[in-house]
């Protein structure tokens, strides 16, 4: 596993970041619509991309 | 003060506490505390400020707005660094400006001071310390003194450097226009120009040679911080921090030539890339910048499309309310950081026109920009997600309640250290800015302070937090054969922070009587 993360470090910031970027937006466009369903499953991924940058950013 | 508002204030501070104790004792990036900070201010905001998943959802759209703002700065400036970098241009500036003078001070100011300043203006994140500390100690400077005197040098430059990114971030987080944050930020900036060229010298050379070389840095500071003021008043403050180092190269060199400075034989080391060629990107930046902010048709044909979006009002559980309102909008093409990158998209063909370029240059370009700027992003993101959910749940608030009944109108004292402790705590004059910016303006407004004065003294803080940053320091160095053995680095120039820090509360503390 730690293999993989030193191999593909800087892909998987990158695509870490791109998360973080358009993840937001997806929060916005449920809380707009007043849908907890996509408000709630989107701040979990937002959880679990910040608990990726927290072990390994 | 009771004791609940006191927990409440523990609590509210918590998240930036975390940070703090993560960068600072566990040495832990920028991304990855700024994370750990986010988590913090999550469970902090969810249990005891009323935060609900709307309430978070509308805070991060807002924070990502913000750091889009700062990012598109960040990337066009590594871009622009890179692409000028690879010709092997920055190590031919620094050859045409040992060949003016060999007098040591001189050297120091040209290289230290004003050469430094000159790469945070174009670049920033660490370059100015990185790039100028080989050439001092080639220059025959021990690498301590090699690394020490750019960390000061460049610092009061960061604010209007990297094209204004700190100040944009500032402007953002605190929604305050240019016209009200700029004339303030500009002057405290310029005096903290004045006192890093002097501690430049003087940790070379001490007193005997500040003496020696202060027509030199009264010249030189004169033209660099009146430059950055003009640049900043008349709405260019992305060239502020360029443009005054511009200016300032040019008077330098024109001060080596004085008989004073002028008395041993300079170098005859060449390059073979002339001074023009090697400045020319910055000439283009200079015209493109310029021409996008200056001729009116230009800037409203850019400036067309704005990328922004609508919030309603937010009422936390616990009764907060932020009121209804657009968010931070994006301007795509009219942005710091297009200009930017037309200028280096430009820079890059004039370059390759005159075979400048090894094969495969645009790949290494494109893979440091990627390097570098990952990380940096990252941690830009998640701090300002998470002091975006201490501003909708008046966390943020409460923090500067809390200052402003202790300290009150002493207040303006302390708020260049606030300034500083966040620079020194993230590495980043913006990020200071984006953790402690609204904490900043709230206070001031509590206290009844001009907060012009105020924020001014925060981002001038955050740019003296610079010198003394860790992540900055082990950068300057990795690259003089000093990695392991940074304490004596940090020691001198947390002696220098310090002290003009303190000048600078004073300033600020006076000026407050006045404004």
């Amino acid at each position: 596993m730690n293999e993989f993360f030193k191999k593909f470090n800087t892909t998987l910031k990158f695509t870490a970041l791109i998360l973080m970027i358009v993840i937001p937006f997806f929060l916005y466009q449920g809380a707009m619509q007043d849908s907890n369903f996509t408000v709630n499953l989107f701040l979990g991924l937002m959880m679990v991309n910040m608990l990726f940058i927290l072990k390994k950013g | 003060m009771t004791g609940l508002f006191i927990l409440k204030w523990m609590i509210a501070f918590s998240p930036i506490l975390t940070v703090l104790i993560l960068m600072i004792f566990k040495n832990w990036s920028g991304s990855r505390a700024g994370a750990a900070g986010w988590f913090v201010a999550l469970i902090a905001a969810s249990l005891f400020f009323g935060a609900h998943p709307k309430l978070l959802a509308y805070s991060q759209m807002k924070g990502i707005l913000l750091s889009l703002n700062v990012l598109y700065i960040i990337w066009a400036a590594l871009l622009s660094y890179n692409v000028v970098n690879e010709t092997g241009a920055i190590k031919a500036i620094g050859i045409g400006i040992e060949r003016f003078s060999a007098d040591k001070s001189i050297q120091i100011l040209i290289f230290g001071w004003i050469f430094a300043s000159f790469l945070q203006g174009v670049a920033g994140y660490g370059v100015p310390i990185a790039v100028v500390a080989p050439l001092l100690v080639s220059l025959g400077f021990s690498p301590v003194v090699a690394v020490a005197v750019p960390a000061i040098g460049h610092s009061w430059s960061v604010t209007f450097g990297s094209m204004g990114a700190s100040f944009q971030t500032l402007m953002a987080v605190t929604g305050l226009d240019y016209s009200y944050l700029a004339p303030m930020s500009a002057a405290l900036l310029g005096m903290a120009a004045f006192l890093c060229g002097i501690f430049c010298v003087h940790v070379f050379g001490g007193w005997k040679m500040v003496k020696h070389s202060l027509i030199a840095i009264l010249i030189i500071g004169i033209a660099m911080s009146g430059t950055q003021y003009l640049l900043a008043v008349s709405g260019m403050w992305t060239l502020g921090g360029f443009g005054a180092s511009l200016v300032g190269l040019l008077s330098g060199l024109a001060v080596a030539k004085l008989k004073k400075y002028n008395r041993t034989p300079p170098s005859q080391a060449t390059s073979q890339m002339s001074l023009a060629w090697a400045l020319s990107a910055y000439f283009i930046l200079i015209v493109i910048v310029s021409s996008g902010v200056m001729i009116p048709w230009v800037k409203e044909f850019i400036g067309q499309v704005k990328l922004t979006f609508s919030f309603p009002q937010i009422v936390s559980l616990k009764g907060w309310v932020v009121e209804a309102g657009k968010g931070k909008a994006i301007n795509v093409f009219g942005h710091g950081g297009a200009l930017l990158l037309y200028s280096s998209v430009i820079s890059f063909f004039v370059y390759r026109s005159k075979g400048y370029y090894q094969p495969g240059a645009l790949m290494t370009i494109l893979q440091k920009t990627i390097k570098s700027g990952v990380p940096t992003s990252l941690g830009i993101v998640s701090m300002v997600c998470f002091a975006m959910i201490m501003d909708h749940c008046q966390m943020i608030y409460i923090l500067a309640d809390g200052i402003s009944r202790i300290f009150g109108s002493l207040y303006p004292l302390i708020s260049p250290w606030i300034g500083l402790l966040g620079a020194f705590m993230t590495g980043s004059n913006t990020n200071s800015n984006v953790v402690f910016g609204v904490l900043q303006l709230e206070t001031a407004q509590l206290a009844g302070i001009s907060a012009a004065l105020i924020l001014a003294a925060q981002t001038t803080g955050g740019a003296l937090g610079s010198m003394i940053a860790p992540a900055k320091i082990l950068v300057g160095c990795s690259t003089v054969g000093l990695s392991g053995k940074e304490g004596p680095v940090l020691k001198a120039t947390l002696r220098y922070g310090l002290i003009i820090t303190g000048i600078i509360g004073i300033i600020t503390l006076l000026l407050s009587f006045f404004s």
